[in-house]
C-alpha cells in the first residue's frame, strides 16, 4: 500500500495539539476555489513549475518555450520524461511523491524526538480520506506504536466513522451550513458532511470543528446564526469550534499549476467580523478554539 | 565610603551610558602605537635580560608612560582603547570578501592607523619596519612557508592565536597582587630550575600592573583637587579605591569589578595590538561573592555591571571584538549555579544593548524557570542582543572524554565564538589551524587543479590512482580522505611552526593567571607544557557541502554513470554550459531534510575528518581540537572553491557551521534538527556553530517572561534535552529572531528602526551593531537567516 503526499513538515500546534509532523496527501473530491493548497486537489497530482528554474530544454520534447511551459502538450504526454528521476530538476516537478506505508511509517517513527507537548501526526490534505484503506492501515500501525494521531478532514467520506478508533484528534472543516451554497462552492453534496460531523460529535471524544470564513461566501450575519444552529445540535465539552479567516496565501501556487485564482478582494473578512461570529460562539455555550 | 553612598542605580547608568556615547565618539586608536614604540625602546635597553624579564619591565614601562586619562563618566579606571587597532575584518567598513587575506601578516597592523597629532607617516613606517625584522616575524614567515602555496586559495590556513583564552582572575581578586606576588616567590623559593627567572618576570609584571593602578590613583587625586560636589565625591571613591585594589584583595562588588578592569587592561596591554577573544568566564559567580558581602541589591549591582560592560567596547566601532561574557550553568555535582549576579549582568546587558562583550548563556536540563522568563526580553526585542547558548548536559561528558578532569568541568567556559575550555587551565591555540573540506573535494575531483586559478595544488587523477573521471567519482571518498590526511599533515606542521612563533613573545602576566604562578611556566611555551590541559584548534569548513555532494555523485552514478565525465566539465565551467546539469544535482536530497542517506553521510564525514585532524599533534604532543565553526570564514573559504557536485556555484559560500547549505533545508525546523541529531557532537570537543533564523511570529505569548518559557518549549527542549535522542545532543546554538524584511527596512531606514544607531545581531559567536558591518557580511546575515529551514 501506498500513500500520495504533495507536502510534509512540521507545525506547532496548528493541526493538532503540540508539535506535529503533518502529511499533506494527495487528491480532494471538492474544489473549493479559496484553497490554500489547490496543488493537492487532483488525484493524479498536478505539474507544477518554478518560473525561476524553468529553463528550454528541460522537456525532452520542448514544451517548454521562452519559460513557459505548454499545458497542452504536457496533456497529451504519455512519457513524462521531465518526471523521471534521472532529469532532476528544478523547474518542473509533479505535485506528489508516492511512498509505501512503511517508509512513512519509519519517517514518523524516526521523528518522534520532534513530537513534544503532546504532539505527533497529522494526516491532511488535499482530502486525507481520499486515501481511505492505505491511511486506515497507517492509522491503525501508528496507534499500537502509541504515536498520538491526527486527522484533518473536510468530513465528505461515508466512511470516515471507521478511523474514529485510531484517530486522536479528529479536525472537521464545516464550509457551509446550507446545502445548496455548499454544492455550489466546493462540488460535493453536504449530507454525509453533515452526518459525519453529528457522528464525530457523538462518538469521538477529541473533535476540533473549523469554519473557513470567506467574504461573500459564509460570512453574512445569517450565515453566522445558522452555523450556531447547527452547532448547538452537536455542541459538547469535547467539541471546539475554530474561525478561520480566509487568506491568499495559496494564490501564487494556483499559477504555478497553470490556473487562474478566482477568488478576489471581496473575500477577505474583517477582524470585526471574526470578532463577532466568535462571540456568537461564546455566547451560545461553545467551546471557542484558537490555534 | 561606598558607591552607593555617592550615586543611586540609576544616576550610575546614566553615567554608564554617556561613557558609551563618550567611546562611540573615538574615531582614532594610536594607544597600542605608543605601546609599541615603548616595547622597541625597552628592546634595546633590556637586550641582555632573558626574554621573560625584558618583556616583563617593558611592561613596567608601558605602564608607566602610556597617556592614562579618567573623564566624567568614570566610575572605574581603566580602558581597553591602547590594545586594539581599528583592524577586525568584519566590522571594517572596507572590508571585502576578494580582498581579505586572514591576519597572518604581522605587520599589517601597521595599515589600520593613519598620521594623527605627532605621530608621522615616517614614525609609522620606521615601527612598522622594525617590527618586520624581529625574531617573531621571521619565524612566522617561516611558518607560511611551510604551508605553501595552500593557504593562497584557503585548501587550510594557519594564525599566530593571540588572546582566545580564558584566565582565571579569582585568585588575583580575592588576594590582590600582593598575596599572589607572595606565593609566587614562595614558589620561586623552591624551584632550583630556569624557571626562577619566569617566577620572577611574573612578580616584575604583576608590579607594572601596581604602577598602572598608582597612575590612575594619582589621576584621580588631582582631578578630585579640582572637583566639586558628587564630582568630587566621585573621584575620592575612586582614588581610595585604586589605592586599595589591585594590590589587595577586593572586600565589594565595587572594589572586584575596579580590580577586574585594571588586571584585563593589564592583560591586553602585554599583547598591544589585537588580542581577540579573551573570555571572562563565568562573570556571574567571579563576582557573586564580592556582592554578597555586602549584600548589595539587583538594581545597584546592575548598574555597576552596566560600567564593566562599557569598558569593553572601543571606540566608535567596538573593535575590541569576541570578548565573551558567561552565565548560568552547572556545578559538577548538577546543582545549578545561577546567583544574582547572574540576573544583574542580564539586567545590565538588556538595558545597555551594546556591540560587547559577547553573552552566553549556560543551560542544563534543570536551569530554573526564571532563567528562560528573563532571557525572554533578549530573544524577542528587535535589535536586542541575544545570547549564545550552551548546553551542559552535552559538554560535561564530551570535555570529559577530551581530558577534563571531573573537578574542572564546572569551570569550562567559552573563549571567542564557541570554544569551550577550562578557565584559567587550558591553552587550545583555538583558531590556529583551518581546515577547507570544500577545496580539498574540488581538488580531488579536479585532478589537483585549482578551478579557481587553474593552479596545481593537489594531487593528479593519477597520483589518486584513477585512469579516468569515472573512477574518480567512484572511489571519490577514499580518494577525499586520504588528501584530507595529507593537506591537515602540512597544515599541523604550519600551525605548529606558527605557534612556536608567537612563543618568542612570553606573556608572564597573562600566566600568572594561566597556571604560571604555580608552574612558573609561560603559557605559550612550546617546550614545557604550563596549563593543566592544552591543544590546537581547527576549524573545519564544508561539512554540508561535501556531505550534499557526495550524495549527488552517488545519485549521477547510478542514473546517469555515463554522465560523469559531463559533471566534471559542469564543474569545470561554474555549469555556464550546462544549466541542465545544474539543476540535476541541486535537486538531489540535501542535508537537513531528514533523509537517512546524506544525513548519515554528514555523519560519517565528520566522524572521519575529525579522527584525521584529531590524530594530528601539536608542538607538545597534544591533539588538534576540532571545531565545526565558520566565523564568516564560510564566506571567505567559500570564495576559493569552484562549483561542486552538490550544485553550489563557484565561489558561493559554503554552507556555515553544521548547518545545512543555505536554502538546502527547506522542510523545517523539525527537519532540520533531526538531521542535526546524527551528528557526531562528541567528536567536536572543539566546538562547532550552528544558527537558527527564527520568525517571532510564531511565538504567540503576550510577555517576554512567557515567551522565553514558550522559546525553551519550542527550541532549547528539542534541540538540547530531547528524551527521544539517545546520542549527545547538540551543545550549542545561536538565534536571531527576525525576519529578512524586518532587516532590510533596517538598511533603508535606520533612523525610524534603529534610532539609537545600534541594531545588535548576532553574528557566529559574537554579536555586532548590524550597522556597522561591512555591506558583504549585512547581506550574508541576511541570506542565512534562512527562514524557511526553521519554519514550524
Amino acid at each position: 500500500m501506498t500513500l500520495k503526499i504533495f507536502q510534509k513538515g512540521f507545525n506547532y500546534s496548528q493541526d493538532g495539539r503540540g508539535n506535529r509532523l503533518v502529511y499533506h496527501m494527495q487528491g480532494c473530491n471538492m474544489r473549493c476555489p479559496w484553497c490554500a493548497n489547490p496543488e493537492g486537489m487532483k488525484m493524479d497530482g498536478v505539474i507544477l513549475t518554478d518560473k525561476e528554474w524553468l529553463r528550454d530544454g528541460l522537456c525532452p520534447k520542448g514544451a517548454v518555450k521562452d519559460g513557459r511551459l505548454d499545458r497542452t502538450e504536457c496533456e497529451v504526454c504519455k512519457e513524462r520524461a521531465c518526471l523521471d528521476p534521472k532529469y532532476r530538476n528544478k523547474g518542473i516537478r509533479l505535485s506528489f511523491e508516492e511512498k509505501p506505508i512503511e517508509e512513512i511509517y519509519e519517517e514518523i517513527i524516526s521523528s518522534s524526538p520532534m513530537f513534544y507537548d503532546g504532539g505527533g501526526v497529522t494526516f491532511t490534505g488535499g482530502e486525507a480520506t481520499m486515501q481511505f484503506d492505505a491511511l486506515k492501515e497507517l492509522l491503525i500501525r501508528l496507534k499500537s506504536a502509541g504515536i498520538h494521531t491526527a486527522v484533518e478532514t473536510n468530513g465528505s467520506h461515508v466512511r470516515l466513522p471507521e478511523l474514529f478508533p485510531y484517530v486522536g484528534q479528529l479536525i472537521m472543516d464545516c464550509k457551509h451550513w446550507n446545502g445548496e451554497t455548499h454544492m455550489k462552492y466546493t462540488g460535493v453534496p453536504i449530507d454525509t458532511v453533515l452526518e459525519n460531523i453529528r457522528r464525530a460529535a457523538l462518538e469521538h471524544g477529541a473533535v476540533d470543528i473549523r469554519i473557513p470564513l470567506i467574504g461573500g461566501v459564509n460570512d453574512s450575519v445569517r450565515d453566522m446564526e445558522e452555523f450556531i444552529c447547527l452547532f448547538e445540535t452537536m455542541g459538547k465539552a469535547h467539541v471546539t469550534f475554530e474561525i478561520l479567516k480566509y487568506h491568499e496565501f495559496g494564490k501564487n501556487k494556483w499559477e504555478e499549476c497553470g490556473w487562474r485564482y478566482k477568488m478576489d478582494e471581496r473575500a477577505h473578512v474583517t477582524a470585526g467580523q471574526i470578532k463577532q461570529f466568535q462571540k456568537m460562539i461564546v455566547n451560545h455555550g461553545l467551546n471557542y478554539k484558537r490555534s | 565610603m561606598e558607591i552607593k553612598a555617592v550615586f543611586n542605580a540609576q544616576e550610575l547608568t546614566d553615567l554608564a551610558k554617556k561613557r558609551f556615547q563618550e567611546e562611540r565618539s573615538l574615531n582614532h586608536l594610536e594607544g597600542w602605537f605608543l605601546a609599541k614604540e615603548i616595547q622597541r625602546e625597552c628592546d634595546e635597553r633590556f637586550k641582555d635580560e632573558k626574554d621573560c624579564i625584558r618583556i616583563a619591565r617593558t611592561q613596567a614601562e608601558v605602564m608607566k608612560n602610556i597617556p592614562v586619562q579618567i573623564g566624567d563618566y568614570h566610575v572605574f579606571a581603566g580602558t581597553q582603547d591602547d590594545s586594539f587597532a581599528r583592524s577586525y575584518a568584519l566590522i571594517n567598513p572596507e572590508f571585502t570578501v576578494d580582498s581579505f587575506c586572514g591576519y597572518c601578516d604581522p605587520v599589517a597592523v601597521f595599515g589600520d592607523i593613519a598620521p594623527f597629532g605627532d605621530i608621522t607617516q615616517e614614525r609609522i613606517d620606521e615601527l612598522k619596519e622594525y617590527n618586520n625584522h624581529t625574531p617573531y616575524a621571521d619565524a612566522l614567515r617561516k611558518a607560511y612557508d611551510i604551508a605553501g602555496d595552500a593557504t593562497s586559495e584557503a585548501v587550510f590556513f594557519i594564525e599566530q592565536v593571540t588572546g582566545h583564552l580564558i584566565p582565571d582572575v579569582r585568585r588575583l581578586l580575592a588576594v590582590g597582587t600582593k598575596g599572589l606576588k607572595e606565593e609566587i616567590m614562595r614558589n620561586k623559593n623552591a624551584c632550583q630550575d630556569e624557571r626562577r627567572e619566569y617566577f620572577e618576570a611574573m612578580k616584575l609584571s604583576l608590579e607594572a600592573l601596581e604602577i598602572l593602578a598608582d597612575r590612575y590613583a594619582s589621576l584621580a587625586d588631582e582631578k578630585e583637587k579640582m572637583a566639586s560636589g558628587k564630582d568630587k565625591e566621585r573621584l575620592r571613591l575612586m582614588k581610595e579605591t585604586l589605592k586599595k585594589v589591585p594590590r589587595e584583595g577586593a572586600n565589594n562588588l565595587f572594589e572586584a569589578i575596579q580590580s577586574f578592569i585594571l588586571i584585563w587592561q593589564a592583560m591586553c596591554l602585554e599583547q598591544t595590538p589585537n588580542p581577540f577573544a579573551f573570555s571572562v568566564g563565568n562573570a556571574d559567580r567571579i563576582f557573586e561573592p564580592y556582592r554578597a558581602k555586602t549584600n548589595m541589591s539587583r538594581e545597584v549591582a546592575a548598574a555597576l555591571f552596566k560600567h564593566l560592560l562599557v569598558f569593553f567596547n572601543v571606540a566608535d566601532r567596538s573593535w575590541a571584538i569576541s570578548q565573551n561574557l558567561i552565565v548560568g550553568g552547572k556545578s559538577n555535582d548538577g546543582e545549578d549555579l545561577t546567583n544574582l549576579c547572574s540576573y544583574a549582568l542580564l539586567d545590565a546587558y538588556y538595558d545597555m544593548n551594546l556591540p560587547q562583550p559577547i553573552l552566553s548563556v549556560k543551560l542544563h536540563k534543570n536551569t530554573p524557570q526564571e532563567l528562560y522568563e528573563s532571557l525572554g526580553r533578549f530573544f524577542f526585542t528587535p535589535g536586542c542582543l541575544t545570547p549564545s547558548l550552551f548546553n551542559d548536559d552535552s559538554l560535561f561528558p564530551i570535555l570529559k572524554a577530551r581530558g577534563v578532569s571531573q573537578e574542572d568541568l564546572e569551570d569550562y567556559s567559552v573563549a571567542g565564538c564557541q570554544e569551550p575550555l577550562i578557565m584559567g587551565k587550558d591553552n587550545g591555540n583555538t583558531t590556529n589551524s583551518w581546515l577547507n573540506l570544500g577545496k580539498i573535494l574540488e581538488l580531488c575531483i579536479n585532478g589537483g587543479i585549482s578551478l579557481i586559478t587553474g593552479k596545481r595544488l593537489g594531487k593528479t587523477d593519477e597520483e589518486n590512482g584513477c585512469k579516468s573521471k569515472l573512477e574518480v567519482l567512484q572511489n571519490i571518498r577514499e580518494i577525499f580522505y586520504n588528501n584530507v590526511e595529507e593537506f591537515a599533515d602540512r597544515m599541523a606542521a604550519s600551525a605548529n611552526a606558527a605557534s612556536e612563533a608567537v612563543s618568542l613573545l612570553e606573556v608572564p602576566f597573562l600566566s600568572v593567571m594561566m597556571g604560571g604562578a604555580e608552574s612558573g611556566i609561560d603559557v605559550r611555551d612550546t617546550k614545557k607544557q604550563g596549563t593543566k590541559y592544552n591543544g590546537s584548534g581547527c576549524l573545519i569548513h564544508g561539512l554540508s557541502v561535501v556531505a550534499d555532494s557526495f550524495i549527488a555523485i552517488d545519485t549521477l552514478l547510478r542514473e546517469r554513470p555515463e554522465d560523469a565525465q559531463r559533471m566534471v566539465d559542469a564543474l569545470n565551467n561554474n555549469f555556464e554550459d550546462d544549466p541542465q546539469m545544474h539543476q540535476y544535482l541541486l535537486s538531489c536530497p540535501k542535508f537537513g531534510n531528514n533523509i537517512e542517506a546524506v544525513d548519515s553521510e554528514a555523519k560519517k564525514i565528520a566522524e572521519r575528518v575529525s579522527d584525521i585532524v584529531s590524530s594530528k599533534k601539536n608542538y607538545l604532543g597534544n591533539p588538534f581540537r576540532c571545531d565545526y565553526a565558520t566565523p564568516s570564514t564560510h564566506l571567505l573559504y567559500g570564495y576559493w572553491v569552484g562549483a561542486t557536485p552538490d550544485g553550489r556555484k563557484s565561489r558561493d559560500m559554503l554552507g556555515y557551521g553544521v548547518d545545512p547549505l543555505y536554502g538546502e533545508a527547506h522542510s523545517g525546523l523539525g527537519f532540520r534538527v533531526l538531521s542535526g541529531m546524527h551528528l557526531p557532537y562528541e567528536k567536536m570537543s572543539g566546538g562547532y556553530a550552528s544558527h537558527f533564523g527564527i520568525n517571532p511570529n510564531y511565538f504567540k505569548a503576550d510577555t517576554f517572561e512567557k515567551k522565553g518559557i514558550e522559546f525553551r518549549d519550542k527550541i532549547i527542549g528539542p534541540l538540547f534535552y530531547n528524551p527521544a535522542n539517545n546520542g549527545i545532543q547538540p551543545f550549542y546554538l545561536y538565534v536571531n529572531v527576525t525576519t529578512p524584511d524586518m532587516l532590510r527596512k533596517v538598511l533603508e531606514n535606520p533612523k525610524k528602526y534603529a534610532p539609537s544607531g545600534v541594531y545588535i545581531m548576532r553574528i557566529h559567536g559574537t554579536f555586532v551593531n548590524f550597522l556597522d558591518l561591512s555591506p558583504a557580511i549585512q547581506e550574508d546575515i541576511i541570506t542565512r537567516l534562512d527562514i524557511e529551514s526553521t519554519s514550524f
